[in-house]
């Protein structure tokens, strides 16, 4: 059973990790999240066998969770971002990689700054690659809500890249 | 891929009309060099890309909830504990409820019970004495009763004459 456990939960570790840490803007709190998913998940290992798609499984409990957190704090994730990504290139001059450290903040705080549903959409899709059903599972939405919630998303990272484009901001 | 199919492919992904498998393609593309006006774009998979590459901090955290799992107790006893801790409380509160109750009752009733006289000979006199007072008032009732005679008598006679008469009136017919 813990074979089972560390083989098909444990991994999905830094996924649960990552969504928990775009919903709450907090690595310290995201990992909190993540302990209390996989300890959940494990108290209830009699029914996993039940479970298509564990990793879809543990996503949704790391959604709920933390959402409960997120409500009971009753703070907005625009926390100040802890780190921008950072580009492994070595051919890039220190100015290039200022501009482009600038850049990745710049999207980051887009991102941040987008309603919660569109935030959790566009994370579970662009970053991780999940497909739409997938997706459906895990935040418990229809596909049309999937879909719309994205296309707004997208949408509105566009807007934002066209203004910048217009007046250089 | 040239230029075109980019801006093509783009505008799919702008309109969530892009599968998987194509925003990988472009995932792959905006890795390398892009021409100018697709920097910002560029920026953002890159952005995507470096986001996935996040990991759970701590190189002891799979320990860390592999030790927490093991001090997991099943999940039933960790219930019945608290059951069993409700059951003892509530025996409690009746144990102690009952120890009071039968305080005041045994106070309310000690005076009717308790000895008044601590001598056996007084103690049997006033006995007597309590006897002598019911034998008195059983003797009155009986002389008293005694007077119910009279109503028997009285029966007796008018019997005795509504006879007589019956045995004379046969006599005439």
């Amino acid at each position: 059973m813990l074979e089972d456990f560390e083989n098909r939960v444990l991994p999905t570790k830094n996924k649960l990790f990552r969504f928990a840490f775009r919903l709450l803007g907090s690595s310290e709190e995201a990992k909190d999240v993540v302990q209390e998913v996989l300890i959940k998940v494990w108290n209830g290992r009699e029914n996993l066998t039940a479970i298509q798609n564990i990793e879809a499984w543990c996503m949704r409990i790391t959604k709920n969770l933390a959402l409960d957190r997120l409500r009971s704090r009753q703070r907005r994730a625009t926390n100040p971002i802890e780190e921008g990504a950072e580009i492994k290139n070595e051919t890039l001059t220190p100015h290039e990689r200022a501009e482009i450290h600038e850049h990745m903040q710049r999207i980051t705080e887009m991102i941040a700054a987008l309603p919660e549903k569109q935030r959790q959409v566009i994370h579970l899709r662009d970053v991780e690659g999940y497909s739409y059903n997938e997706i459906c599972e895990i935040l418990e939405l229809d596909m049309n809500q999937v879909k719309v919630n994205l296309f707004r998303a997208r949408n509105t990272v566009r807007e934002k890249f066209v203004k910048i484009n217009a007046y250089g901001l | 891929m040239d230029s075109k199919q980019i801006e093509q492919l783009l505008e799919k992904y702008w309109n969530c009309e892009t599968s998987l498998e194509q925003e990988r393609m472009l995932r792959e593309y905006f890795r390398g060099q892009v021409p100018e006006n697709l920097n910002e774009v560029a920026g953002l998979f890159r952005y995507f890309e470096s986001q996935q590459q996040k990991e759970i901090a701590g190189s002891d955290f799979d320990a860390q909830v592999k030790q927490q799992i093991r001090q997991q107790r099943p999940k039933g006893k960790v219930i019945n504990l608290a059951f069993a801790l409700r059951i003892a409380a509530g025996l409690v509160v009746v144990l102690v409820a009952t120890y009071f109750v039968r305080l005041e009752v045994r106070k309310s009733y000690s005076s009717e019970v308790a000895d008044t006289y601590s001598d056996p000979q007084l103690a049997l006199e006033e006995t007597k004495k309590a006897l002598m007072m019911l034998s008195k008032g059983f003797n009155k009732a009986q002389k008293e009763a005694g007077k119910l005679k009279v109503f028997n008598e009285a029966e007796q006679k008018i019997k005795g004459t509504v006879v007589d008469s019956e045995a004379t009136t046969e006599g005439q017919i």
